[in-house]
């Protein structure tokens, strides 16, 4: 898996891509988790070069959302395609989570 | 008809999942699974063999046997073995997926996804080995 930070105005927009298993799930949650030590009250993750999910990602992305909500902050997700698309909407984490189809309706989303 | 099955045993260990899914994969290859049910395989080996090594065995011990068989043509028998304790992922209790953010848990979505998109997982337990077998498509 290669996570690309990008720094926004109101956000970090962090690009994942390749595969988020149970061998790599880790470093997203370690991105995530230095981003919000950084003082990031928000999160994008841009989903559309993640070719595979496990449940070991779909943890991950959980636990992230609920720290970044209990700092009153948020993780929001964009770009998801394929069988990680099915993935979220079989477990319905699509409606629990934020997610938009592109990065430029999550970034106009935020607060 | 007997299948004649192809087999990989290694450490039922974490490090282990990258050569098994590796193996898994040539053989669908070999079977000519479509690109959507390599995919649907890829993932339900994981959540498997990922149940195996936390709860089937203490941390460090024990090793798992991948094996398929070509059944047919474009499909793919799978059976994965183990000699750990018995152990039935598939009467684990089914997640709460109605829960919001704050009170959804992450437990449980692996066996959830694999019965989801492996169709009927078979379990048996025979001699001290635990055996979960499945078809794609």
């Amino acid at each position: 898996m290669k996570i690309e930070a990008i720094q926004l105005d109101k956000a970090v927009l962090l690009r994942v891509n390749g595969r988020m298993d149970a061998e790599s799930a880790h470093e997203f949650e370690e991105a995530c988790q230095h981003w919000m030590s950084q003082g990031a009250r928000h999160l994008i993750a841009e989903l559309d070069g993640l070719q595979y999910i496990s449940s070991m990602g779909l943890r991950s992305f959980l636990a992230v959302a609920q720290k970044m909500k209990a700092a009153s902050g948020s993780l929001v997700l964009c770009g998801l395609t394929g069988l990680p698309r099915q993935v979220f909407e079989m477990t319905r984490l699509i409606g629990v989570l934020s997610v938009y189809d592109s990065a430029s309706e999550a970034i106009a989303g935020l607060p | 008809m007997s299948r004649r099955y192809e087999r990989l045993t290694l450490p039922a260990r974490i490090e282990s999942l990258s050569a098994l899914r590796e193996f898994a994969l040539a053989g669908a290859d070999r079977a000519g699974l479509s690109s959507a049910e390599r995919d649907k395989l890829d993932l339900v080996l994981e959540e498997l063999i990922v149940n195996i090594t936390r709860y089937a065995y203490q941390p460090g011990e024990g090793d798992v046997e991948l094996a398929y068989a070509i059944d047919g043509p474009g499909a793919l028998a799978i059976r994965i073995t183990d000699k750990g304790r018995f152990f039935n992922p598939l009467t684990a209790p089914e997640p709460d997926l109605t829960e919001e953010l704050d009170r959804r848990g992450v437990g449980g979505l692996g066996v959830f996804l694999a019965k989801r998109l492996a169709g009927p997982i078979r379990y048996r337990r025979d001699r001290g080995r635990n055996t979960l077998c499945f078809r794609l498509p």
